[in-house]
């Protein structure tokens, strides 16, 4: 401990409750996992081998592909074994047998396919893939697509709704909560009206009525917009209803007063003097709220109301393994679902160790 | 405390206007809806579907329409359902049983579960335990409902199972109540139940976590400690009595809100409430019926507000409203 | 009473008794009666009433409880004798006139009389602001009483399919009097008849069963009608079964895990379930799950809109040739194969490939071959671009909007499908999702390119004029030939020649009444929708079917269709 330099300040409250958040195991790994999950979808295109619309019709419902490293008693480079598709005449059942005649090594860096952009690089630069037949860790769906290559797109999707949504629902709640609780007045009442409404509106009948509203004919981009708009339309009221409190707060402090006294500006006194204290209140929030976003996606897409093809989100790839049918002979196609309860769970765990890591009061 | 009551409902009376016009105007932006449906079935002409449509006042424009249903509203008529062909309050009376039975359990239901989870998170916080404790509270929260609602009916059919949805077997459905009847609606409640309210749990633990380690601190525990009292009574009689308070107004809350979150679950697994027929409406359009359930649903979020804050008050002496 | 008198009436009686004419239904294993059979219903009955609103539920209970004057045999479609015994056709194919069956009684005791049906028609049918009704196709016709036991229609002109629309279902007089027009009301009071909180003893039908009971959102009861005029070969009164009962499920993987769970007796089921359930059935589970090909039913075909709001774009849809390229990009067999699990076949053209009416326009259709496509399309000018996507005349790109149904699994799938095909040969089309229950009206708008969307079979093509007939109400493809005021003329100065043929065609054979004379009209029909490739078919989904091997004599129905209720013959074994 005597190596650390001596600007940080071992009892500054961030300093401290950084050592608290660090106490908190879960907290920690769930931290880690959001990064990993984060940095899997930035990197969505180069991770997957193929894109996420490619059809391969004659791979339709191909189960994950195992890979081998021994073959013949001998460690070898990883490879997997081609699969042959036989149609059971009287269930229509597809099934898929391992063409042990044909292994397939994995390449690495390998070129192939359609090029996909990367911040504005055109590039066909897959991590891993196959340069002949068909390597689907995951297997595909009913139209032969890469089922992880469309789950790790779809991250992209998924996780920045919420990023997105928070930021909106935050930024709205933060402003008018502020004005709301800074200027008083009839301003107050107004605002105060509008959140206690939003407020004690059913959530998701409106989220279907609005999803219904959004026109068909918007481009897919615009509709991603419009749902995450939706979502957020009822997210800041609580916010702003918090911030109008502690600026209510904070305007009675006598040095608040002071300071308009000598005539510095409203906003600059708000933000200074407010901030150390919602600060944590908002991270916490945010971090908890952010799952709602993930689960609420998914649920529109359930009722036919939220992402549409051919975008990609997770809640899109599960409704595809919501019947028996997916269930029985198709599994694989909840992977996406695993993915929503490890990065909810995640959220969850880390928002938790935030909040105790924030607590001042914390009895240990 | 009266003069509270009545101020809080001055208050609501234009919340309640504001919230009506919102819904209305939502209402209203949504495309399709019953009557152009109707133009595609062949048998139906163009006249026909004007006729209708003067005949139910949709001819008039929308300022005019929500003038007239606050009117009836505000007599206690909550207008006509065009696809029912009945007036909304029979429609909705006669499913509002089931929906509130369903909610009070699951809420019940819920309590029993998290109350407990929140208590021992509290006092073993960094804890393998308190990890698996916590996994079991966030796994209602991070799993979409269709989702555990469907892997549960297909884990009860793949164990040969025939309790597959719905409150009843099909032969208890309009069967007189008996002690038959009444078991059978309890093996089906499980499922429901499950689904349901494990989404609840994880916030009510989370708040009662919270609270509990609030109250821990509080310097009357210390002083009960200091007393020398035993520490489960501490536990029990001061800690666990002031960490349900704020818990009183959740519950207040949770109870409309279960007629709006329970509508996914209701579909998939074919429970006779509100749900399932609230979202027909608002796919087809049948505007008094979803007006009158969601303002039913904003008055009753309104009362269960009051209701909570007024048991708080009740049980809390530090709080008095002048 | 004297021995006279009682001589006379067991005369009476047994006059009564031989002029009753129950019909025996025949060529089916003759069951015994008793059991009860539990089906779904997609969504809960919006009404008691048939003609009260356009529901599927409604429609479904209403063919278990009343009967047209007309039906259709389980087997053949050919139409049939119910409550009507026989009839004939004169004055020129106008004069329509319906003996009715003797000793047909209502489920409440009374009997049926031509009052009933002259009250359905001229009451119910016919008047137009009845939300069921269907007084679009009687308009002008003179229905009358000629006495207790005899109709007679008369059209203004004739209708060869006029037949057709006997199916559907009479209803009492006795009970529906106080809300007609001829019992003082207003003409739209007669869909406040019979709501679902009705006193089950006011339904009251000539039906195999009537209600006992509605549990709202739950349950429908059906009890079996003893009066109903159906027997077996061996004399036996129909229906066999003692109680229908109706669970209300409107999730279809719910319907499915009922029927698993032996709640439901029998299901009908898509191509997309049937892979699950007929393993369980080669497992060994006490069920059979059977397909057939089907004559009602859907089949989905991919629709260009004519009148497009992007004129180049409407300028191309119009041109034969493009629709033709189009359709050799659309993959009927992956389709089959992938979307339907195989259980389809090849559509007809506005008619089912089952149909009696069916010409066989396959060899039309084109095949799947995108080199073809590539070339087609290159010929008719429009050069591929740098990203591959073709240019129009403009130079901007070929790129279009095409809608579907996006809570439909199946539409869903075959938009993608195509969407793929059409990127292969240099076609940009961009999905757009709608609610499946907002498609119609959305192509019946303006607001689309291309769409994908089903309309039903039937028996007779004249029942679906509004759809395919040039400038007809359901045209949608082509809204510019509709008329510009409803009830008018089309827009002939805005049809294209082909379509001037196929009018003029039906013209002809909505007044031919001599069947080869009307199917030679009927088949240039369908080869010239074929040729143009006027809308894109796609396939014909086969009807597929699952039941409890605990029943016997189970044929599939739709369950919707009027005239056709194969559930009378049905037997738990």
């Amino acid at each position: 401990m005597s190596r650390r330099t001596p600007r940080i300040d071992r009892n500054s409250p961030l300093y401290l409750a950084w050592r608290r958040f660090l106490k908190n195991k879960p907290g920690v790994i769930s931290a880690g996992v959001l990064a990993i999950l984060y940095l899997i979808a930035l990197f969505a295109g180069f991770l997957a081998p193929y894109n996420p619309t490619t059809q391969h019709p004659d791979a339709v419902y191909q189960p994950p592909q195992r890979v081998h490293i021994f073959r013949e008693g001998r460690l070898v480079r990883p490879f997997v074994y081609q699969l042959v598709k036989k149609r059971d005449p009287v269930t229509f059942i597809a099934s898929y047998q391992e063409d042990t005649t044909r292994p397939t090594p994995i390449r690495f860096f390998i070129r192939q396919g359609d090029p996909y952009s990367f911040f504005g690089i055109k590039t066909n630069l897959h991590l891993f893939g196959v340069s002949e037949g068909y390597f689907f860790p995951l297997g595909t769906d009913q139209f032969g697509r890469d089922l992880l290559s469309r789950m790790l797109v779809g991250s992209q999707v998924s996780l920045t709704v919420g990023v997105i949504g928070v930021a909106i629902s935050f930024a709205i709640g933060i402003l008018l909560g502020g004005i709301s609780g800074y200027f008083g007045g009839w301003i107050d009442t107004v605002i105060q009206r509008t959140t206690e409404v939003l407020l004690s509106i059913p959530r998701l009948p409106i989220l279907m009525a609005l999803s219904t509203v959004i026109p068909a004919s918007w481009p897919s981009t615009y509709v991603y917009l419009g749902i995450i708009a939706v979502l957020s339309f009822i997210g800041w009221a609580g916010l702003a209803r918090v911030v109008r409190g502690q600026v209510l707060a904070a305007r009675e402090i006598d040095y608040v007063t002071a300071a308009r006294a000598i005539g510095a500006p409203n906003l600059w006194i708000i933000l200074r003097h407010i901030t150390p204290n919602l600060t944590s209140y908002l991270i916490v929030t945010a971090t908890l709220a952010l799952p709602g976003y993930i689960i609420g996606e998914s649920a529109l897409s359930f009722l036919g109301l939220g992402i549409k093809e051919p975008m990609a989100s997770w809640g899109l790839l599960l409704k595809d393994a919501q019947n028996f049918q997916a269930l029985s002979l198709y599994p694989w196609l909840l992977a996406p679902g695993v993915l929503i309860f490890v990065s909810v769970l995640a959220y969850n765990f880390f928002g938790d160790a935030l909040r105790d890591a924030a607590d001042v009061r914390s009895i240990d | 405390m009266w003069s509270f009551v009545f101020r809080r409902f001055l208050v609501a009376i234009p919340t309640l206007l504001l919230i009506s016009v919102l819904i209305f105007g939502v209402i209203q932006l949504q495309p399709g809806g019953f009557l152009e449906n109707m133009l595609d079935d062949p048998r139906v002409s163009r006249e026909t579907v004007e006729t209708i449509r003067k005949q139910y006042g949709l001819d008039q424009p929308v300022w005019v329409q929500y003038l007239n249903w606050l009117k009836r509203f505000a007599q206690g008529d909550f207008g006509y359902s065009f696809l029912n062909n009945r007036p909304v309050a029979g429609l909705i009376w006669e499913r509002l049983g089931w929906t509130v039975f369903l909610a009070v359990l699951t809420i019940l239901t819920t309590w029993v579960v998290a109350i407990p989870l929140g208590i021992y998170t509290a006092l073993r916080r960094h804890g393998l335990g308190a990890t698996v404790v916590n996994l079991i509270g966030y796994f209602g929260l991070a799993t979409p409902d269709f989702l555990v609602a469907l892997l549960l009916i297909f884990a009860v059919l793949s164990s040969g199972g025939t309790n597959v949805g719905g409150l009843f077997s099909p032969q208890y459905i309009d069967a007189p109540w008996s002690w038959e009847k009444f078991k059978d609606m309890l093996a089906h409640l499980w499922i429901p139940l499950i689904v349901i309210g494990l989404d609840g749990t994880a916030s009510i633990m989370r708040q009662m976590r919270a609270n509990m380690l609030d109250v821990l601190t509080q310097d009357y525990i210390r002083t009960a400690r200091s007393k020398g009292l035993a520490e489960r009574v501490v536990l029990w009689k001061h800690a666990v009595r002031n960490a349900i308070n704020p818990l009183i107004s959740i519950a207040g809350l949770s109870l409309p809100n279960l007629i709006s979150s329970t509508i996914i679950a209701s579909i998939v697994l074919n429970l006779p409430t509100i749900g399932p027929f609230l979202y027909q409406s608002l796919l087809d359009k049948d505007q008094y019926v979803v007006m009158a359930l969601l303002m039913l649903s904003a008055i009753l979020l309104m009362i269960g507000n009051l209701l909570a804050d007024l048991a708080l008050a009740w049980a809390d002496p530090r709080i008095r409203y002048e | 009473m004297t021995i006279r008198k009682a001589l006379w009436l067991l005369g009476f009686m047994a006059m009564g008794l031989a002029s009753a004419q129950p019909k025996v239904v025949s060529g089916y294993e003759n069951g015994k009666p008793g059991g009860t059979l539990t089906m779904a219903l997609s969504s809960a009955p919006q009404t008691m009433f048939y003609y009260g609103a356009i529901d599927s539920a409604i429609q479904t209970l209403a063919n278990q409880m009343f009967d047209g004057l007309i039906e259709y045999n389980y087997k053949t479609y050919q139409i049939e004798p119910a409550l009507a015994a026989s009839w004939t056709i004169t004055g020129e194919s106008k004069v329509y006139t319906f003996k009715l069956r003797k000793g047909v009684k209502w489920s409440d005791g009374r009997d049926l009389t031509a009052d009933d049906v002259v009250f359905t028609y001229t009451q119910i049918v016919a008047n137009p602001e009845a939300k069921g009704g269907d007084a679009g196709n009687f308009a002008g016709v003179k229905i009358e009483k000629v006495d207790a036991g005899t109709v007679r229609f008369t059209l203004p002109k004739p209708a060869p399919a006029f037949i057709h629309y006997m199916r559907l279902p009479i209803m009492p007089k006795h009970k529906l009097l106080p809300f007609s027009q001829e019992g003082g009301k207003k003409p739209g009071d007669i869909n406040n008849a019979w709501p679902t909180n009705v006193d089950p003893n006011e339904v009251v039908g000539t039906g195999p069963f009537k209600l006992q009971s509605y549990t709202p959102g739950q349950k429908v009861t059906l009890v079996k009608n003893p009066n109903y005029w159906k027997r077996d070969a061996n004399g036996t009164p129909l229906p066999y079964l003692d109680r229908l009962e109706f669970l209300i499920i409107p999730d279809s993987q719910a319907q499915v895990a009922q029927f698993l769970a032996g709640n439901l007796g029998q299901l009908n089921i898509t191509g997309t379930d049937f892979p699950t359930l007929k393993q369980r059935e080669v497992q060994g589970a006490p069920i059979k799950v059977v397909q057939f090909r089907a004559l009602f039913g859907s089949p989905p075909h991919l629709a260009f809109n004519y009148d497009a709001k992007n004129p180049e774009l409407a300028a191309l849809f119009r041109k034969t040739e493009f629709r033709r390229a189009i359709q050799s990009a659309v993959n009927r067999k992956r389709i089959i194969d992938d979307v339907y699990n195989g259980l389809a076949e090849l559509p007809g053209n506005g008619v089912a490939p089952v149909s009696e009416w069916y010409y066989d326009t396959t060899k039309l259709l084109g095949t799947y071959d995108l080199a073809a496509a590539n070339a087609a399309l290159d010929k008719l000018g429009l050069k591929k671009g740098a990203d591959g996507i073709r240019l129009l005349p403009s130079g901007k790109p070929l790129e279009f909007t095409l809608t579907y149904g996006s809570n439909s699994s199946t539409f869903t799938a075959i938009a993608t499908i195509i969407q793929n095909d059409l990127k292969a040969i240099g076609v940009k089309a961009n999905l757009q999702g709608v609610l499946a229950a907002n498609l119609l009206s959305t192509g019946r708008g303006k607001d689309w390119d291309a769409i994908i969307l089903g309309f039903g079979d039937q028996p007779d093509p004249e029942l679906r004029t509004p759809i395919w007939k040039p400038g007809g109400d359901l045209y949608y493809w082509h809204q510019s030939t509709q008329p510009t005021t409803p009830g008018g003329q089309p827009q002939f100065s805005n049809f294209l020649p082909w379509e001037k043929e196929i009018y003029d065609l039906w013209e002809k054979a909505a007044s031919t009444t001599n069947f080869t004379q009307r199917k030679a009209l009927y088949d240039r029909w369908q080869a010239i929708f074929a040729r143009e490739a006027m809308v894109i078919m796609i396939a014909k989904p086969n009807a597929v079917g699952a039941v409890s091997t605990k029943y016997g004599n189970y044929i599939y129905s739709l369950g919707v269709i009027p005239g056709y209720n194969p559930v009378p013959i049905m037997y738990q074994k």
